[in-house]
């Protein structure tokens, strides 16, 4: 964009006379309206999850047995659920579960991913070949089916959920980052820290990972909106997070579909929980990518 | 590009050999075994252990784990996968008329999204940046954000509202009666299919973008060429490949992966197949699925290299 013109002139101005970080938070808003209200999507779940404990009206768990599938009405805005536990709390505090997964599983995923993207490209040769083939072997399961089978071995609930939706991640992070790793490791930094002698795990963390952190991160916020999503489908299926905590999909489960002709804000509500908040995620990470990839960045 | 052909499908091997591993040891890893489910469910309390022990050499349980793997893929070799330790029956038997399901909701899905995503990515990318460029973009993601699950809920929901329509609880196959057959699917084909299209959608409006501004468009245009005939002769053609290739790779996993909306549609499906199997620690069954699902995904693939090289005179293979 060119900054010729008058009133970007004045933009400038009053730009300069602002802390950087508020200047820069204005520009994105500015230039990407879109990831903005992605962002702003997710800071409202973030404050949810926080003082859940303060805004939420009832106690997610506690059962009301004289209050059964209530309709939405001025005691509980969003109705109760087949154990006459408030459907507004509980979406308050299944903010908790969904952000916790998805921090938790995209973190684990983006991290280990990362890492051996990195390694892989850096040290080459037949170890960049074998690992290249054994990601090939985890590419071949298709996601729920990788997450599922963990499942199995691990259990259900909060942890195990993260590690399941972490697994499938890690190799498809590997993949991206090694790419971009690749063009890394023929920097001449990269030559000058291999002949001062330094060892590999301080090359890869200190000198490599560094550099590729604009694809990691573009990774883990598109992983973020994905393993809530997942932690959802599992929950939903029953072998995710279990009762009684307060999980988005678990709400989906069982008397939500029996009763969804009857009682749909059983069915309505959490539902579009989920949808907000992964495309939250994704309006936000879409924004990102265009300002971190320099090769988006041409328009 | 015979040699070429060849060396990927020797390629596929090891990786095959990797996933039979994989299956193999994580699910000996699982807790528990087909032999203990069975006893569970049939809530006997009285299991003694000789007697589990008769029922797991039958299986052939009781074999080292080593002589459990060759035996197998031995079999696999043969195209011969065994019989289910749950039902007993034939895998092939059990699998046959799920993996039919699974194949048309898949085909059925994608040709959905493409025909979603292919002209609205167009149109955002002819309008980038202004209104109806943004209405498809948050289209599109919104499609990505929802999960088909619900999606499906809300479909029957309406539909049970409005035309008082439930979904039956059998499936009828294609050629046993057509419309009955597409009346039950296209409500689970536009739950998934509308989510694929988001990928797709977003694909093919950047690569128009990235094609719209190449040389030759320009020259095209300066000549003074039809828009319409520019787009369709020499933007369309170079923009859709990369779009068609990752719609197919998806599409290779739409197969298996479909669990979820399987289960709000009462399909049984090879997802739901795949979940059975691992709750009733149906070891072979549980193999063969994923043996099926990861070849069908490596031919995909495969077929999507050649098909880049024939459609693209850019790409030669060695």
């Amino acid at each position: 964009m060119p900054g010729s013109t008058p009133a970007s002139a004045t933009v400038e101005l009053a730009r300069a006379e602002r802390p950087r970080w508020l200047a820069a938070v204005g520009d994105f808003v500015r230039r990407r309206p879109l990831g903005a209200i992605g962002a702003a999507i997710i800071l409202v779940m973030v404050v949810l999850a926080a003082t859940a404990g303060w805004i939420a009206p009832y106690d997610p768990l506690e059962t009301d047995y004289a209050a059964m599938i209530a309709a939405p009405n001025a005691a509980h805005w969003l109705g109760t659920d087949a154990f006459g536990r408030d459907v507004l709390s509980r979406i308050i505090y299944g903010s908790r579960t969904a952000l916790l997964v998805g921090l938790g599983a995209a973190t684990l995923g983006a991290t280990f991913g990362s890492l051996i993207g990195v390694a892989s490209a850096y040290f080459g040769g037949r170890v960049d070949l074998i690992v290249q083939r054994i990601m090939d072997v985890f590419f071949a399961f298709p996601v729920i089916i990788l997450a599922l089978a963990v499942v199995a071995v691990l259990g259900t609930g909060a942890g195990n959920v993260i590690l399941a939706i972490a697994t499938p991640m890690v190799p498809r992070c590997a993949r991206v980052v090694r790419s971009s790793a690749l063009a890394v490791r023929e920097m001449p930094y990269v030559d000058a820290a291999r002949a001062s002698g330094f060892r590999h795990g301080r090359i890869i963390l200190r000198h490599m990972l560094p550099n590729v952190m604009a694809p990691i991160l573009i990774m883990a916020t598109a992983f973020l909106g994905e393993a809530i999503l997942l932690e959802a489908s599992l929950s939903f299926l029953g072998l995710g997070v279990q009762e009684p905590t307060a999980a988005w999909g678990l709400m989906l489960r069982g008397a939500a579909v029996e009763f969804a002709e009857t009682a749909p804000w059983m069915a309505i509500f959490p539902g579009l929980a989920i949808s907000l908040a992964v495309f939250g995620f994704n309006l936000f990470g879409d924004s990102l990518r265009d300002a971190l990839d320099p090769r988006l960045r041409t328009q | 590009m015979g040699i070429y052909i060849l060396k990927r499908l020797l390629a596929m091997i090891p990786t095959l050999l990797g996933v039979a591993v994989l299956i193999f040891v994580l699910l000996r890893v699982v807790p528990g075994d087909v032999v203990e489910a069975r006893f569970l469910t049939q809530g006997s309390q009285f299991q003694s252990q000789e007697l589990m022990d008769i029922e797991r050499k039958k299986l052939g349980l009781d074999q080292p784990l080593w002589k459990q793997f060759t035996t197998w893929m031995g079999g696999v070799l043969r195209l011969d996968f065994g019989l289910s330790m749950w039902t007993g029956s034939p895998i092939t038997q059990e699998i046959k008329l799920r993996f039919a399901l699974s194949l048309q909701l898949a085909l059925m899905a994608s040709l959905i999204a493409q025909l979603l995503a292919i002209p609205l990515g167009i149109l955002a990318a002819l309008k980038q940046d202004t209104w109806v460029d943004y209405v498809i973009r948050v289209f599109s993601i919104a499609g990505l954000a929802t999960p088909s699950f619900w999606l499906g809920i809300l479909m029957i929901l309406t539909m049970l509202i409005v035309f008082k329509w439930v979904p039956p609880m059998v499936f009828t196959p294609l050629w046993v009666d057509p419309w009955q057959n597409l009346q039950q699917l296209i409500w689970p084909a536009l739950a998934v299919g509308y989510r694929y299209s988001a990928v797709g959608t977003r694909m093919m409006r950047s690569a128009m973008l990235e094609v719209l501004r190449e040389d030759y468009i320009r020259t095209a245009r300066a000549k003074g060429l039809w828009l319409k005939l520019i787009l369709a002769r020499h933007a369309l053609k170079n923009a859709i490949l990369p779009v068609l290739t990752v719609m197919s790779l998806e599409f290779a996993f739409l197969l298996g992966g479909l669990v979820v909306t399987e289960q709000v549609f009462n399909l049984n499906g090879l997802g739901m197949l795949f979940v059975e199997a691992i709750a009733h620690r149906d070891y072979t069954l549980t193999q063969a699925l994923v043996m099926l699902v990861a070849t069908f995904f490596l031919f995909v693939n495969f077929f999507v290299d050649i098909a880049y090289a024939w459609i693209d005179p850019r790409i030669r293979y060695r």
